[in-house]
């Protein structure tokens, strides 16, 4: 009797584990069909259609710029020259590498005009730079061109000195792209690292003995001689500037390190915070009270000798504050809820549940940033070429192409088509920032 | 609220001159000397002439410098290393004391090194007293040259290079022979740089202070009196340049601002009531281009297609316009407007577009809030909800704005006043970064930077007004 109760009440309970399970199972699956952040994230974002096509067309301006050597190169990509097959724009990769030199019927040739068995030739057969004689002084895409056949046409004209316009475009969408890469990588990491130390440790949460703070002072002069002043003519490269800066942290660290011994001692052991926050709030308003331009002018003015790598690295130098801004909004955030509660009370350290919980998950609003922080480089860039300003004169880029046109009025493909290149990007980045903007927007419903 | 005001203009003094701290050292690492660049000479300029000549183009250096307060220390203090002597900052030439400062970090002997310098300097001295006869023009001529190149190079093969250059024309004639005497000496000073060297001097750091009497203290407290230097480009006084600069920019900035808020309020405002209908739509995709277009851009084009005789000739390329005789007052305005029409246009499309974009987005929120939902249920009229409740609260995006309208003044004139010529700030700073102007550029960026902080400042201010809810305790 006892026996069969049991095996009832056995059953009873298998159904209800059973029942269980089932609803567990139904909660996972229910959680999948919720998806995760970043699925969420997409779908939103792909609703809106402007964004989407911003998307796309910023893919096709990207592989534009990748493969610029191969649309518009004065070498054919293949060809066949006394006997032997090469690929020529390949071959010139690796001789700019420094790992081939080019075969002697190669050097110093005018490529157009060697006898080939047969070539493959770029879709426009010039570089930016290759000045065309029989075409300068302005001759227009529709004019008359003095050219062998169609296929050496200028198909968007030429500028004073007959350089090709098209083949200017196309690489300077390359040049374009690498001044918002790299800029917004600098302006990226400086932002993340001062913003998520802002908002991470806000103004008492970072602390320290007072003995520390007192030595780290102390040792800050010595650092500060041992790893710049004293080597003032020893850094000469970038290897050497890293040894510096090796030099200056550790001498820090040691005087931080010798104050840490002091921790017993009443007055000098006690626990001060250091107000992270204000330093870095102060240092973005110091750097954000000068406009960009402004700035970017007179440090490009300050340079000896003007090169688009330099134009580059002060962007991303005075570019940065806003991501920062973001992040450290977002931390505040973030270190407010649970979870990082948790991580404290699991006893993780504070650098932990920042760089493993707390980062990751602030990281978003970045990515609005950085959309509208390469749009506004790119047109940084235009401008200061445009100007004639820092960007060195070999370098074919949209804005001097589009400076030219003040020179030649009549000339209005070098009116239209940069200055449309410009906005074209300049717009596809905005659209893509302002669609992030909405589909990270947690207000929106999802 | 006044006890934040205060405690906000506190903020902003010493913001104020951290940036002035920074600018000044941008401003040390400018190539060029100053002293040279006003005298109209060439950097290091120092081959032929005679005694005479050397003497007075010294002392003009020299006065030059004391009156552009070159001839002080550089900052309140300097941590520079045991090699270094305090005085350095009294070597008069800039590219001198730049070798010297390069072979003391090198061998960190400043006596011997002084000592070389002194036989440098008597040397060239003995050099130009010669007499110039048949036989030693040439290599006089070369000697200077050597003479100068050794002023500015301090590398071991680089000296050894015109030590031997020079030894080789001295030969050239018997009244050159006569150097050999004091060149020798040079040289064996030279030795002694590099046989007595005490390179672990320059691994001992030492702290000079060089109190309130500095480069940095006399600029920054002759700049917060307004006496902004000379400028190297034309001898003028910069503030003189800036007063005869500033009206223009400041009329076309004010007249943009102000048609900005007026035309954007508005329109932001006429965009949220009707969102989702086709007149937002069309506002909404037009004001995103306006605010995508580069203004380079629409600047050149419009010079090109509505200011060349080649396309329609409707309005003037260039400049202010010119006044005739007998013009009333009205006639001048309508002169000056004709001018101002095209680059106003250019200058302001762009924040125009930001702004009504602000103003929409705004507005959206405020309206999607439930007081206002409140305020309709009860029955109040759509304008009532619209201007007595919703507007005064999305003015605060727009008001963070307000902040931002001194930088967007100034970068926004450098553009607009290139391309149309006109006499302004902008064009100024340009001109200057090309002639590398130093003192005019850091005069201009000082500037921008302490208005930009003034319109932070009065955004802030405003923000409070606007909003009682903000309290800044």
């Amino acid at each position: 009797m006892s026996n069969d109760l049991n095996k009832e009440a056995n059953e009873l309970n298998k159904g209800v584990n059973d029942l269980k399970d089932e609803q567990v199972q139904l909660a996972i699956n229910n959680s999948n069909d919720e998806q995760s952040y970043w699925s969420n994230v997409k779908r939103q974002y792909k609703k809106n259609k402007r964004a989407v096509f911003a998307i796309y067309v910023v893919g096709f301006l990207a592989l534009i710029a990748i493969f610029a050597d191969f649309l518009a190169n004065e070498k054919p990509i293949v060809c066949k020259y006394e006997g032997k097959i090469s690929a020529p724009v390949f071959k010139g990769y690796m001789v700019d590498a420094g790992w081939a030199k080019w075969p002697k019927q190669f050097q110093n040739v005018e490529w157009k005009d060697l006898d080939y068995d047969f070539a493959v030739w770029p879709l426009i057969p010039y570089l930016p730079t290759n000045l065309d004689f029989r075409n300068d002084k302005f001759v227009g895409p529709f004019e008359k061109q003095n050219v062998k056949s169609r296929k050496w046409r200028h198909r968007l004209g030429t500028d004073q000195l007959g350089r090709d316009v098209l083949s200017g475009m196309i690489h300077g969408t390359r040049v374009a792209f690498l001044v918002g890469i790299v800029s917004m990588t600098i302006a990226t990491f400086i932002g993340i690292l001062l913003g998520s130390l802002a908002g991470f440790f806000g103004d008492n949460e970072l602390k320290t003995s007072r003995a520390s703070i007192i030595f780290g002072a102390l040792f800050f002069f010595p650092a500060v001689f041992y790893g710049f002043t004293s080597r003032k003519y020893d850094i000469n490269n970038f290897g050497q500037f890293l040894l510096s800066l090796l030099i200056f942290f550790g001498i820090i660290t040691l005087g931080i390190f010798i104050g840490k011994l002091f921790k017993k001692i009443p007055v000098l052991g006690k626990q001060v915070a250091i107000p992270v926050d204000i330093l870095i709030t102060r240092l973005i308003e110091v750097v954000v009270s000068v406009p960009v331009l402004v700035l970017v002018l007179a440090i490009t003015a300050v340079l000896s000798k003007p090169s688009i790598l330099y134009v580059m690295v002060i962007i991303g130098m005075v570019r940065w504050t806003g991501i920062a801004r973001f992040t450290r909004a977002e931390l505040m955030r973030q270190k407010r809820l649970e979870y990082i509660e948790a991580s404290k009370a699991l006893g993780f350290s504070r650098v932990r549940s920042l760089l493993k919980h707390a980062l990751p998950n602030s990281l978003s609003p970045v990515f609005i940033a950085v959309a509208f922080g390469v749009a506004a480089s790119i047109l940084i860039e235009a401008f200061l070429s445009f100007l004639g300003v820092g960007v060195p004169v070999e370098t074919v880029t949209w804005g001097q192409l589009l400076s030219a046109s003040r020179k030649a009025t009549d000339a209005w493909w070098l009116a239209i088509f940069p200055g449309f290149a410009i906005f074209i990007t300049v717009t596809m980045f905005n659209l893509i920032g302002e669609g992030l903007t909405d589909a990270l927007d947690p207000r929106q419903k999802r | 609220m006044l006890e934040y005001i205060v405690k906000r203009i506190f903020i902003f003094i010493p913001t104020l001159i951290i940036i002035s701290m920074a600018i000044f050292f941008l401003n040390l690492m400018a190539p060029g000397d100053p002293v040279e660049s006003m005298l109209n000479l060439s950097s290091g300029g120092e081959a032929g002439g005679n005694m005479a000549d050397k003497m007075s183009g010294e002392e003009a250096y020299l006065k030059k410098r004391a009156e552009l307060n070159l001839d002080q220390p550089i900052f309140y203090f300097a941590l520079t290393s045991k090699a270094y002597p305090d005085t350095l900052y009294r070597i008069p030439r800039k590219w001198h004391r730049e070798t010297l400062h390069k072979m003391i970090g090198t061998y960190g002997n400043w006596e011997q090194i002084n000592a070389y310098y002194q036989e440098l300097q008597s040397f060239e001295n003995d050099v130009i007293q010669v007499k110039r006869d048949s036989l030693n023009p040439k290599a006089l001529i070369k000697i200077r040259e050597n003479i100068g190149n050794l002023y500015n190079n301090s590398e071991e093969e680089k000296v050894t290079k015109y030590f031997s250059n020079i030894e080789s024309y001295i030969d050239d004639a018997p009244s050159t022979m006569a150097l050999s005497g004091s060149f020798t000496a040079l040289k064996d000073a030279h030795n002694a740089v590099l046989t007595k060297a005490t390179k672990w001097k320059t691994k001992i750091p030492k702290f000079s202070w060089y109190g309130l009497k500095n480069q940095y203290h006399i600029w920054f407290s002759n700049f917060v009196q307004l006496d902004f230097g000379m400028s190297l480009q034309d001898k003028q006084p910069i503030a003189h340049k800036i007063k005869s600069n500033i009206a223009v920019t400041m009329t076309i900035s004010l007249l943009s601002i102000l048609l900005t808020y007026l035309i954007a309020i508005p329109l932001g405002i006429f965009s949220a009531r009707n969102k989702g209908r086709f007149s937002d739509n069309v506002t909404t995709t037009v004001l995103f281009v306006l605010y995508s277009l580069p203004n380079f851009w629409i600047a050149t084009l419009l010079i090109i297609y509505l200011c060349s005789p080649e396309n329609l000739n409707w309005f003037p390329p260039y400049g202010l316009g010119e006044f005739s005789e007998g013009m009333n007052f009205f006639q001048k305005l309508g002169v000056r407007a004709y001018h101002i029409v095209l680059p106003l246009f250019c200058w302001t499309y762009g924040s125009l577009a930001f702004l009504s974009r602000q103003m929409r987005g705004g507005m959206l929120n405020v309206l999607g809030q439930d007081f206002i939902r409140t305020a309709r249920a009860k029955g109040l009229e759509e304008n009532r909800v619209i201007y007595k409740h919703a507007f005064r609260n999305s003015l605060l995006p727009v008001i963070t704005i307000f902040g931002n309208v001194f930088p967007a003044m100034i970068s926004g004139s450098i553009i607009i006043e290139v391309i149309f010529s006109l006499p302004g700030m902008g064009r100024m700073l340009l001109n200057a970064i090309v002639f590398k102007d130093f003192p005019v550029v850091f005069t201009l960026v000082l500037l921008t930077a302490f208005l930009t902080m003034l319109g932070y400042l009065i955004a802030d201010i405003l923000y409070a007004v606007v909003d009682p809810r903000i309290s800044y305790k």
